[in-house]
């Protein structure tokens, strides 16, 4: 019984993050059609200024303004200096944003050096949670991921610019000729989807290893999800990391890692295959 | 002639002239540098080890100089890159035998670079491998000097069996030779002592959740782990294990945990971790602690920091010498012949050469917050049979 509730707050908990990490993606992708591959370098970036408070002596939550300020800027800079010349042209972002994601890679190697870095938890130990051990940073987490979603969801369905980013999605030429500016909606959309990847990384820092090279690990487990949720509607970035999470979870209980791994893999491969659009195809 | 005619034609000259003068003074002139490729990653995963592995060679090459060189001749190292696939590491090795004519080679890389490297030089180059590897390695003309499983776990598991009260094990690897030869060795330490093996399981070098791992390793009831998770795993990993409180009943013994490694995993979560090499940055020796000092002043305070596989660099110079010095030559016949038995001393303590392994003081230290504190020294400790 203990190990059910264990594995089942496991397969919670990567349902969850994953659906953090990967939303910064799923709003570049599939809101701009902008294969962002410096995605998991803003993860890094956020992790980084965990990093940064915790060596100036300050509490973790000053790393969330940090974050933000820093993913605001540097998405300012590669939207006007480089993405914003590149939409539509899908292959192209792909090739910019490899380049600037080893050049964030290597600013940051520069700066903080090669070697691992450890980012202290703010809240150490463990709760009981249904008879299940689990640390308790964890369970805060889930708890603030449930609530953050649950907001967004309700926002981008209620709020203007909700509805202004459907139009320009849909029929960009349209919503341009209706007075929707689409230029600085874009700029908007990408700078809040790279914000949303530096926050991944600042709610993961604690849990997890931090160095230059991490970002690679969430933009594939991020186009993972995509790949099977479909593109363009929060419902299916939360299906696509269910399936993606839940499937690595469960079949990694009962088999081993390499099994969850090669099931992640084959269920990519198959939607891919099969099903492009993903579950839930955009409205 | 014109110019650029006389510049090309002058060009030619002074290169032929330079290649004829070659093979001249180098016949004659018993002060010819020897030349030493170092092969060590500055890329790839491995590029971690790059700047302490090129501190450590130049470091060894500056005090070997200093006391007289290899055989009465200066050392001159080239460097080259081995961070990437097999294939690139023989193109780069081969500049430097080929091109660059050295003489002999010091390698720290991994085993596929190193099977490699064999075929590329079947015995006709001396050749140096220094980093903790799964042993068996038994070519003409190569010489290891790294930890084997056998060195570093006969000792050790009946000491943490005896002290840390270790009988159920659980054995967790990347999914690779290493992992799986150090655990098939583990298995019959573990029952020689007392133990079991309660679970054993391989992942592949993409996880970065180790949720289910935790689960099971906490439903085995085990009350030790020997983790030969390698680098960004190990760390996550073992951040992970001590989250979920496993860190207060379970010991954790790890053969590849390093300073970098263990800065990963942080101080709060090194909680009875312990691992066992034949180095740490910290060994409370004299010769540790001169070389230590000596990289410090050479490199200043912020310098990469010191670790078992940085360092082996350093004492595959010291072996090299101590090889080529009893020989007299740095001829690999020459070399064979002298090779078993020979000793040297360097910041691991005294080591001795047998079946082209060394034979040497292995050190078992724990986690102490972010560092690490050595609290038993195995003396004279052999690499086991790698030639069979």
């Amino acid at each position: 019984m203990e190990l059910v509730a264990l594995q089942g707050l496991n397969f919670v908990y990567i349902s969850l993050t994953l659906a953090l990490v990967a939303l910064g993606l799923a709003v570049v992708f599939g809101l701009l059609g902008v294969m962002n591959m410096a995605h998991g370098e803003f993860v890094m970036l956020g992790a980084y200024s965990v990093l940064v408070v915790q060596n100036a002596g300050l509490p973790l939550l000053a790393a969330l303004p940090l974050a933000l300020a820093v993913c605001a800027a540097v998405g300012w800079l590669l939207e006007y200096f480089v993405i914003r010349h590149l939409y539509r042209r899908p292959f192209d972002t792909l090739l910019a944003t490899w380049g600037l994601a080893i050049l964030m890679r290597e600013i940051v190697e520069a700066v903080f050096g090669r070697d691992y870095k450890s980012v202290n938890q703010s809240l150490p130990g463990t709760v009981e949670v249904f008879g299940a051990v689990y640390p308790a940073y964890r369970v805060v987490l889930m708890a603030l991921m449930v609530a953050f979603f649950a907001g967004l969801f309700l926002w981008y369905r209620r709020s203007n610019t909700g509805a202004r980013i459907k139009a320009m999605v849909s029929n960009p030429a349209l919503a341009t000729a209706v007075g929707v500016n689409t230029a600085v909606l874009a700029r908007g959309a990408f700078i809040f989807g790279v914000c949303m990847a530096g926050l991944a990384g600042v709610a993961l820092a604690p849990l997890v290893r931090v160095e230059p090279y991490m970002g690679i690990d969430y933009l594939l487990s991020s186009f993972f999800i995509l790949v099977v949720g479909g593109l363009g509607s929060l419902v299916g970035l939360l299906v696509g990391s269910t399936v993606i999470g839940g499937s690595d979870a469960i079949v990694s209980a009962i088999t081993s890692k390499t099994g969850g791994y090669m099931t992640v893999l084959v269920i990519s491969i198959l939607f891919l295959w099969l099903r492009p659009n993903g579950i839930v195809a955009r409205d | 002639m014109n110019r650029r005619t006389l510049l090309k034609s002058s060009t030619a000259a002074a290169l032929l002239a330079m290649t004829l003068a070659g093979p001249v003074t180098s016949a004659f002139a018993a002060d010819d540098p020897v030349k030493v490729g170092i092969l060590i990653p500055q890329s790839g995963p491995g590029g971690l080890f790059g700047p302490s592995s090129k501190n450590s060679a130049e470091l060894a090459v500056e005090e070997i100089n200093a006391g007289g060189g290899i055989l009465g001749r200066m050392v001159e190292p080239f460097y080259a890159d081995v961070g990437g696939p097999p294939s690139d590491a023989i193109q780069a090795a081969l500049k430097l035998w080929k091109g660059e004519k050295v003489d002999a080679f010091i390698g720290m890389h991994d085993s596929a670079v190193r099977g490699a490297l064999d075929n590329l030089f079947k015995g006709q180059v001396p050749y140096i491998y220094t980093p903790v590897y799964e042993g068996g390695e038994c070519a003409d003309g190569v010489y290891v000097l790294g930890e084997t499983p056998a060195q570093q776990l006969e000792p050790v598991i009946p000491w943490m069996a005896e002290n840390k009260g270790a009988s159920k094990w659980y054995l967790i690897g990347n999914d690779y030779n290493w992992p799986r030869d150090t655990n098939a060795a583990a298995k019959t330490y573990i029952e020689a002592s007392g133990g079991t093996v309660v679970g054993e399981e391989y992942l592949p070098f993409t996880a970065d959740n180790f949720d289910s791992n935790l689960a099971k390793i906490k439903d085995s009831g085990a009350d030790a782990v020997l983790v030969t998770l390698v680098g960004g795993a190990s760390v996550g990993f073992n951040r992970a294990f001590a989250s979920f409180g496993l860190s207060d009943d379970v010991t954790r013994l790890g053969t590849l945990i390093e300073e970098n490694t263990l800065a990963g995993i942080g101080a709060e979560n090194s909680k009875n971790l312990f691992s066992s090499a034949g180095y740490f940055a910290n060994i409370d020796t004299e010769p540790a602690k001169k070389f230590a000092e000596a990289y410090k002043a050479k490199f200043g305070d912020d310098a990469p920091v010191l670790n078992s596989l940085g360092e082996s660099v350093y004492d595959g110079l010291l072996l090299l010498k101590a090889i080529a010095d009893k020989a007299g030559s740095l001829d690999v016949a020459a070399m064979e012949k002298a090779a078993e038995g020979v000793s040297y001393s360097g910041p691991r303590g005294e080591a001795t050469l047998e079946q082209r392994h060394t034979t040497k003081d292995i050190y078992l230290a724990e986690a102490n917050g972010a560092d690490f504190t050595v609290v038993e020294t195995f003396s004279n400790v052999g690499a086991g049979d790698n030639c069979q």
